[in-house]
């Protein structure tokens, strides 16, 4: 009884009786969930283009940080160095359809993603040959994000809010309106979809599919790049860093592999459901909890609706 | 509120030149075409017209003459109706989908000196029966696709029509005349022909002059208080009545604007982007479109789902008196505006309702729920009784006297009576001038003494003033054993269940009533989709035994009201069956308004009613159809026939008593 | 544009030839040495029973399949095998047997999706959106939206087409081929699956776009009334193998054609 109590009870009284460290919490896990959302959202551009479970988005996220840290290292100033990093991401996308992906094409799913594993111990050799293998710091204030933070008094308390929170917040919002527009509204977008829908429709009228590859691993890469920048912002660019990919999977559970609103959805429940699992149950489940918390949401979520939020309702006729 | 037209304006082209002098700059018309919506003003109109008049003239057409117009609802068709006006011509608008030979007869008939096609579709049928039609000299055409190697002999495009017309009125000259012959049009001149599709017999040409029409329309206008900021949008045949006044005449007369959809299929959602605040539909509209929404929501998740019928209901129980105006508790009014918020409001946008000041229904009798529905949402849905004859108005309801089975009281300046047999009588300023070359049929139908017989039997409802219809004068017959039977009344009441498309009920001088059946195969497929059950065809589905027992209990619900409704606890339904194929206009077994022909369906299914009446299970019957290219096939099929128990009748209390 | 009439079509000029195709998947010979042309503007039927190898020869003509052996000819120029893209640019359009739409998109999208081509802003343009990338949307728009009211499909404008009955998919599918305003269009089947009203409605759509567009139109079709009907000249295929080639009257009447439909054992 005592143990129903403290899960189903204690919690809920704590939120109640403390609201701005309820508000503190939300806010924090919605950062956290906002950055999740932009690697799933990185998966399911691929994945809808290409078919491919990518991998390597993880240490894709790392490798543009390290390149871009590490090329400030080298005495590149800040901008160009953005500049030269997101020039790195697109050689980066250029040579997978190259080397990669053309040369299986036709291939079963299951070849492209062990491909995918080959691409990530490739980018870690290739990342810690030319930057090394220890931490770095992110070159946040270099690149003119803002530092410190905002303390507003509400609720009967403090809520603070990091400064470079509210940058990425607002960076990774103009980030997907951009694509969603992108997406819908332009004959690249329509290609892009298009892809995704039919390959030998498109190929039909003409689209050409290495293109189309090419400029949805750049976009990955850009929305990589985005998020090493915030996430080393907020902790330190190292090798690390990867398993956040992991967490991905859950938010694509919970999103749908193909919906773009799923990603980011999923990524806000994910988030902010780790936050306040950590904070108000986590002593009581031992700390452990955040390794694990994100699947048993997702899994969670699953039992009522298997096709995930936004994922088409798939019906087999038998 | 726009400002009235002056009296001397009694002909419609007298009126749109007094529109485009007083409102030149609104809009007139609209149609959207490509994809965006084209709008013309009056001053725009009143150009396209004239030149259209004119170049009508350089086609040789005379002052008297008959011009046949034919499509659906185009500008250039509603132009042409006025063009033919100013030169004392007059158009006979036809229903596009008629096909060849029921054209062949009007035209001959009316005989028609000129037509104006839509497009390639009609040009061909007009071209398939021109060699019986020797008064036919020219066709003009609006659409020119396909049409381009054709021989223009005898075949002109509007554009050139047109081109000839604003050529020839460089000449000052021939302006002045054309104004003069604006001018010369007179209130008592024939303003237009109207064939009527009758349940029997040939096609009558309803003769109205431009007073007929236009003095109605305006006190339509009045009942409703319209004026020139009105939004309609204009898809039904351009050759019906009801189209001809609310499309055309009160448009010209109040000024308002009114919108020519893209396509047939696209009308709904035109219908959303314009938002009109006024419009009229056939019930059956109206019931497609709330069938549609019941089967999207069943396909829908379980909390929208339970949320539409949580909100609905409550409508049902307060939306009607928060509309006519009665006292409602607070709680009522705030839940009712939440559902509002909710349900009401995005429902009414996806139907194209948002705006909707006045909606009529008419033509025939609407379902009670579903027009309750409606008015439960807010939608001042309101009932109508008219005939071409009358041009159009003979009843209609007031706003906030609104009952689901009247039609309202009579119009401004119409008397109505109802002679001993019940049959329904009018007198009114839009009272026709008589059939097109039928003496015969004229003095059949207008009394000496001006009164018109509608044909229709009704009584007025002591309780409200208003009048009720019950049926067609002659079909309302009797039982063998006496007991009235009013097979229209019977066949509404089945057909107010979405399952049921169509419903023909027997009984006339027979022992029982006995029903055939169309089934609905959009509700009934999404049903048997849901149930599992696998289907091929129609005739499959309608044969199905679930099907039988899910429309059995509709036909038992439908004896039981009749039972409580006294006089008709007679004419309790006692067999059905379920036709293997959908009843239809192109096999002549609806109207072209979609009536059920019940005397056509007699004979075409004479083995049928045969075993409805000599106990049989099933029948087989094989049936000549048309495909829309004028082939014949045959479809044969064994039809069961289900019995039902008769709902025994309660004594009244005076035998209980005795 | 004049539709040509039978005259021109014999003399006429030849738009697309294929030359002693042979293509094979493994052991199994799909087309064994096939030689027939196309002529500019005439309607060419492809018939032959089920597994003749019909889909396999429009899948070589425009790019899908590379024969093993062989030549096409197109427009002049020869070539051992065609790339998908190149038949596209090089005015080559098509449809699908079952119909391969973009399944999520709306019929509108899928239309707009045929000009890929046809639009030529570069992603730079594309990620601003506005100015020159805003007026080539505009333009192209404009075609497409008389391609919709060609095919009279203004009702489903908006609505994805995996919701879409079946014919209309169809006509969807035809649109946006037809947006690609091809020199020659390649149907697979167009009118399979469909009843009677749906056919007749199709068949006048392809006769529309042979005579309006001038465009050279190659079908496979099963429907014997159908090809009889619209095509100018007919290539009969069975088991991989050209059997006649000729006019719908002449193949109607050759033993061999008659053989195979009658299935006499090989």
């Amino acid at each position: 009884m005592d143990v129903l109590h403290h899960i189903f009870v204690d919690p809920f009284v704590q939120m109640a009786q403390a609201p701005d460290l309820l508000v503190q919490t939300l806010w924090e896990g919605l950062v956290g969930g906002i950055l999740y959302a932009l690697i799933a959202l990185g998966f399911v551009l691929i994945f809808k283009a290409s078919g491919v479970f990518n991998f390597a988005q993880g240490i894709m996220v790392v490798f543009a940080a390290l390149t871009l840290v590490g090329l400030h290292e080298k005495g590149v100033p800040a901008y160009l160095a953005l500049a030269l990093t997101i020039l790195v991401m697109f050689g980066l996308a250029f040579s997978v359809e190259r080397l990669m992906l053309r040369p299986l094409v036709n291939q079963p799913d299951i070849i492209l993603f062990m491909a995918t594993f080959g691409l990530t111990y490739f980018l870690i050799g290739l990342g810690e040959l030319i930057f090394g293998g220890e931490p770095k710091v992110m070159i946040a204030s270099e690149l003119g994000l803002p530092k410190g933070s905002i303390d507003l008094n509400m609720l009967g308390g403090f809520i603070s809010l990091q400064k470079i929170d509210i940058a990425a917040t607002i960076i990774a919002s103009v980030m997907v309106v951009s694509l969603a527009v992108f997406f819908q509204k332009t004959r690249i977008g329509r290609a892009l979809r298009a892809v995704a829908d039919s390959h030998k429709a498109a190929l039909s009228v003409g689209i050409s599919l290495e293109q189309i590859w090419v400029i949805v691993w750049f976009t990955a890469g850009i929305v990589a790049l985005a998020t090493g920048i915030m996430w080393g912002a907020r902790s330190e660019v190292s090798f690390a860093l990867q398993i956040i990919a992991l967490k991905a999977l859950p938010v694509l559970i919970l999103g749908g592999f193909t919906s773009i609103p799923g990603a980011i959805v999923g990524g806000l429940i994910i988030g902010i459901g780790e936050k306040l699992g950590e904070f108000y149950w986590g002593p009581l489940l031992g700390s452990g909890i955040e390794s694990w918390l994100a699947y048993f949401i997702a899994l969670l979520f699953l039992l009522f609706r298997p096709q995930g939020l936004f994922g088409e309702r798939i019906i087999e006729r038998i | 509120m726009g400002a009235h037209a002056p009296a001397d304006a009694d002909t419609f082209p007298k009126l749109l030149i007094h529109n485009a002098r007083i409102r030149g700059a609104r809009p007139a018309i609209r149609h959207k075409d490509l994809g965006i919506w084209q709008t013309w003003t009056w001053a725009q109109v009143l150009d396209e017209v004239r030149a259209f008049s004119v170049g009508l003239e350089e086609l040789g057409v005379k002052r008297g003459d008959t011009i046949a117009i034919i499509g659906s609802n185009k500008p250039r068709l509603y132009w042409a109706m006025c063009a033919a006006q100013a030169i004392g011509a007059v158009p006979v608008p036809i229903y596009a989908d008629s096909v060849a030979d029921e054209m062949a007869y009007v035209l001959d008939h009316a005989e028609v000196k000129i037509a104006i096609a839509e497009n390639q579709e009609q040009v061909d049928k007009l071209l398939s029966v021109s060699d019986k039609l020797p008064k036919l000299a020219h066709i003009v055409y609006d659409e020119p696709r396909g049409l381009r190697d054709y021989d223009h002999a005898r075949l002109t495009w509007i554009d050139q029509v047109q081109k000839n017309g604003r050529d020839a009125l460089k000449d000052p000259e021939r302006l002045r005349r054309w104004e003069r012959s604006v001018a010369d049009t007179r209130g008592g001149d024939l303003a237009i022909i109207l064939y009527t599709s009758g349940t029997t017999g040939r096609p009558k040409g309803v003769m109205l002059t431009h007073e007929n029409v236009l003095i109605s329309a305006r006190n339509g206008n009045l009942f409703d208080q319209l004026g020139e900021n009105e939004e309609v949008i204009a898809y039904l045949p351009i050759a019906w009545v009801g189209d001809h006044i609310f499309s055309y005449a009160q448009s010209y007369v109040a000024g308002f604007c009114v919108n020519c959809p893209e396509a047939g299929e696209t009308v709904v959602e035109d219908r959303r982007e314009i938002g009109t605040t006024y419009a009229f539909a056939p019930p059956r509209i109206y019931e497609n479109l709330l069938t549609l929404t019941m089967v999207r929501m069943e396909d829908a998740g379980a909390l929208k789902r339970r949320m539409f019928h949580f909100f609905i209901d409550f409508a049902r129980k307060w939306g009607e008196k928060i509309l006519n105006g009665e006292k409602v508790p607070l709680w009522a009014r705030l839940v009712y505006k939440i559902g509002d918020f909710l349900v009401y409001a995005p429902l009414k946008n996806r139907f194209g309702l948002s705006k909707i000041r006045v909606g009529y229904t008419a033509g025939e009798a609407i379902g009670p729920e579903i027009f309750r529905f409606y008015r439960a949402l807010g939608v001042n849905l309101k009932q109508l009784y008219g005939q071409t004859e009358a041009s159009v108005y003979i009843t209609a309801q007031p706003d906030g006297e609104i009952y689901a089975d009247t039609v309202g009281k009579p119009n401004i300046d119409v008397d109505v009576k109802i002679d001993d047999s019940g049959e329904v009588l009018f007198k009114s300023p839009g009272v026709f001038q008589g059939y097109y070359k039928d003496p015969e049929k004229t003095a059949e139908t207008k009394t000496p003494d001006g009164w018109v017989r509608t044909g229709d039997a009704g009584f007025f409802d002591p309780k409200t003033g208003h009048l009720k219809i019950i049926d067609r004068a002659k079909d309302v017959g009797r039982l063998n054993d006496g007991t009235l039977f009013a097979p229209k009344y019977i066949e509404n009441k089945l057909k107010f269940y979405p399952n049921i498309k169509e419903a023909v009920a027997y009984g006339d001088k027979r022992d029982y009533v006995t029903v055939m059946l169309n089934i609905d195969l959009v509700a009934v497929g999404s049903w048997a989709e849901r149930n599992n059950i696998i289907y091929g065809s129609y005739q499959e589905l309608a044969g199905h035994p679930r099907v039988y027992e899910m429309i059995e209990k509709h036909v038992d619900e439908v004896n039981r009201s009749l039972v409580e409704e006294g006089p008709m606890a007679g004419a309790q339904i006692r067999r059905f069956l379920i036709l293997h194929k959908e009843l239809d206009a192109d096999d002549g077994e609806l109207t072209r308004t979609q009536k059920v022909r019940r005397g056509f369906i007699a004979e075409r299914y004479q083995p049928l009613v045969t075993a409805l009446y000599d106990g049989s299970k099933e029948a087989d019957i094989s049936t000549e159809v048309t495909f829309e290219d004028g082939r014949k096939g045959v479809i044969s099929a064994r039809v069961a026939i289900r019995d039902l128990t008769p709902i025994p009748v309660r004594k009244p209390a005076m035998e209980k008593a005795a | 544009m004049r539709a040509p009439s039978e005259s021109d079509i014999a003399a006429g000029e030849v738009l697309l030839a294929v030359e002693n195709v042979s293509l094979s998947f493994g052991g199994v010979k799909a087309i064994r040495d096939v030689s027939f042309d196309i002529r500019k503007g005439e309607i060419r039927a492809i018939i032959g029973p089920n597994g003749a190898g019909k889909t396999s020869m429009l899948n070589v003509i425009n790019g899908f399949y590379t024969p093993q052996e062989g030549r096409i000819t197109f427009r002049g120029q020869t070539r051992n095998k065609m790339r998908p893209h190149d038949a596209a640019a090089g005015g080559i359009a098509r449809t699908f047997q079952n119909v391969a739409l973009f399944r999520g998109m709306t019929a509108l999208d899928n239309i707009m999706a045929g000009r890929s081509l046809k639009m030529h802003r570069g992603l730079f343009w594309q990620l601003i959106r506005f100015g020159p990338a805003m007026a080539e949307e505009v333009e192209h728009r404009l075609r497409v939206e008389e391609i919709i009211d060609f095919l009279h499909i203004q009702h489903i404008r908006k609505v994805p087409v995996g919701r879409l009955p079946y014919g209309l998919q169809k006509r969807v599918e035809l649109g946006r081929a037809l947006a690609m305003e091809p020199d020659l269009l390649l149907l697979d089947e167009p009118m399979a699956g469909m009843n009677l009203e749906e056919k007749e409605d199709m068949s006048r759509f392809v006769l529309d776009v042979n005579q309006h567009y001038g465009t050279t139109i190659a079908l496979i079709e099963h429907d014997m009334g159908v090809v009889m009907d619209l095509s100018d000249r007919v290539v009969v295929l069975d088991y991989g193998q050209k059997i006649a080639d000729g006019t719908p009257d002449e193949v109607k009447k050759n033993q061999a054609v008659i053989d195979a439909y009658l299935g006499v054992a090989h």
